[in-house]
């Protein structure tokens, strides 16, 4: 049985149609990479996924069980977890606090959150900076906190975007090297990625976005071979 | 000042004082400026720690005085009942605010915490059958406990400190607990907290009605200690800025910063106005302007509240003798 399962999800914004009839399964364990140009409605998809924006059709189901229609944090405890394109760090609470609240979700004991927090921040190399105001993290390092604090909440599915839309070159092989180590781990992901380089050496399968359609599903050599997928990157010119 | 032992001693001297000072009017002056600041950590509760900045609290404080005097004077039932009516009526139109506060947000909520209180003083002052209109309510002197009839003002000093200490332990399980930091991540980024599993919602209605309980809990025993109830103070806007204006002084969303502020703003009020207020030529309002700007400057210096400026100080420069 696929772990999450999207089906004709349409959602519009005034005359807009940001997603359009989208439906796809992701399998447990699978690194789904999601790709596309501006506008295409990558974000749009993850914020139906993760509850905070409603479609005006279709459905989204975890194991089986229906998530469309509950608020973001039901989404969140029953084991789908995000980071914003837009980072949100908790600018004025610590490193370590803005992990610990994603902990909490799981556990009551606050040490035991802080202990949890820690392990978290070793993981993804900002354990030095653990009692720091967020605010002074630069945005590479805030990349990290968020994927720290999403992971806090022990999720079954994790949805990133850009993972390293942003950042420094330098930062990119540790960040894609974190994502490696996460699949490995079983974890089941949809990632939203610009680079393409980053896209095709993480992901088994990659689904393409254009103009809020679905205009690609496959292994990342297929699709990024695809003529659809080429002409919305580049325009029909270099189509052929 | 992450430690307590600020609070234990600030705590300490206002018991002592009443072992020392027999002076009614100092003594009176204390058990006031206790009772603002109970108020203003109990405004904190919602406009400090879960972020929900309310400019109508005076009408929980209202609800709370009313409950009491109207009560005791009509079914000659302890204040102490009329204490509890107070916080339940206070919890349930603090779920409403709160409600609205998942609607609202910003000034938007603001405005709607400032009309809910106009509203109360609009029935309060007109439904005269039930609450003797803009005349007032006179709360009468019944000697007792069970009946809040203390002469002896040293006996209010405690009374007052109990509720006081009360709300300091409040202010600190909201500071170091599991729902403490859900509310921090829900002030700082409600969407980011929603993305974290934080039943954000939950806990505003929940933050928002507890602050309201505690407001009219104070009310109710301020009515009881003043002895009269006006509906144009109790239901004021001016109030309600007091609460906000003693814990934004003293250091929002810090336990000990809304007592501090209160005692700050108290005390220079009333020293301004004993010696800036007489009916002297010309110089009627003056101490207002003093006020006024004492404020200002105090803003200047420290933005963030007295607490937190203290505490900066503190720590750049460690006191001789302290481990590093």
């Amino acid at each position: 049985m696929s772990r999450l399962s999207v089906s004709g999800i349409t959602k519009r914004f005034g005359g807009i149609t940001a997603n359009r009839d989208i439906s796809f399964d992701v399998a447990p364990g699978e690194l789904v990479g999601i790709i596309g140009p501006n506008g295409s409605g990558k974000s749009t998809l993850f914020e139906v996924i993760s509850g905070f924006s409603r479609p005006d059709a279709g459905e989204v189901r975890l194991d089986g069980g229906r998530l469309t229609g509950l608020p973001p944090d039901r989404v969140c405890r029953l084991g789908v977890a995000r980071t914003f394109q837009k980072l949100r760090p908790f600018a004025g609470l610590t490193v370590v606090d803005n992990v610990m609240i994603g902990a909490l979700t799981r556990t009551r004991d606050v040490r035991h959150a802080r202990t949890r927090a820690r392990d978290l921040l070793d993981r993804v190399g900002l354990a030095e900076k653990a009692d720091a105001p967020a605010r002074t993290l630069s945005t590479g390092q805030r990349k990290r906190l968020e994927l720290a604090r999403a992971l806090a909440t022990e999720p079954q599915v994790l949805l990133l975007d850009e993972v390293t839309g942003g950042v420094d070159q330098r930062s990119i092989p540790g960040l894609v090297q974190l994502v490696r180590d996460l699949h490995r781990d079983g974890l089941t992901l949809l990632v939203i990625e610009h680079n393409m380089r980053v896209i095709t050496a993480v992901a088994q399968r990659i689904l393409a976005l254009y103009l809020g359609e679905k205009i690609a599903d496959g292994p990342p050599d297929t699709v990024t071979r695809d003529r659809r997928v080429v002409e919305a990157y580049l325009g029909q010119a270099y189509a052929q | 000042m992450r430690g307590t032992w600020p609070a234990v001693v600030f705590f300490a001297l206002a018991a002592l004082v009443p072992v020392v000072v027999r002076d009614a009017f100092l003594l009176d002056g204390l058990i006031l400026l206790l009772l603002w600041g109970a108020t203003a950590a109990a405004w904190n509760v919602a406009g400090g720690y879960a972020g929900q900045v309310s400019l109508g609290h005076a009408a929980f404080f209202g609800l709370g005085a009313y409950a009491a005097a109207l009560l005791g004077t009509r079914w000659t039932l302890s204040p102490w009942i009329g204490l509890l009516v107070g916080a339940a009526l206070a919890t349930v139109c603090g779920c409403i605010i709160g409600f609205l506060s998942n609607r609202l947000r910003g000034p938007y909520f603001v405005l709607a915490t400032i009309a809910f209180s106009q509203v109360l003083l609009v029935v309060a002052s007109r439904w005269r059958a039930l609450t003797a209109g803009s005349e007032g309510v006179p709360v009468p002197f019944r000697p007792g406990f069970w009946t809040l009839g203390i002469a002896d003002k040293r006996v209010w000093v405690y009374l007052v400190l109990v509720l006081v200490v009360l709300l300091y332990l409040i202010e600190l399980y909201l500071e170091r607990s599991r729902r403490g930091y859900q509310l921090a991540a829900v002030r700082e980024d409600e969407d980011a907290a929603l993305s974290l599993g934080v039943p954000a919602q939950r806990l505003k209605v929940a933050a928002i009605a507890a602050s309201a309980a505690l407001t009219a809990v104070c009310g109710a025993l301020w009515a009881q200690y003043v002895g009269f109830v006006d509906p144009f103070y109790v239901f004021s806007v001016d109030l309600s800025v007091r609460f906000c204006l003693a814990t934004i002084l003293g250091g929002i969303g810090t336990p000990l910063g809304p007592f501090l502020g209160a005692t700050l703003i108290t005390t220079l009020e009333t020293y301004l106005r004993a010696h800036f207020g007489g009916i002297g030529a010309g110089r009627v309002g003056i101490y207002l302007i003093i006020y006024g700007v004492a404020l200002i400057v105090m803003m200047r210096v420290a933005p963030q509240g007295l607490v937190p400026w203290i505490g900066e100080r503190l720590r750049r420069r460690p006191a001789p003798g302290t481990a590093p």
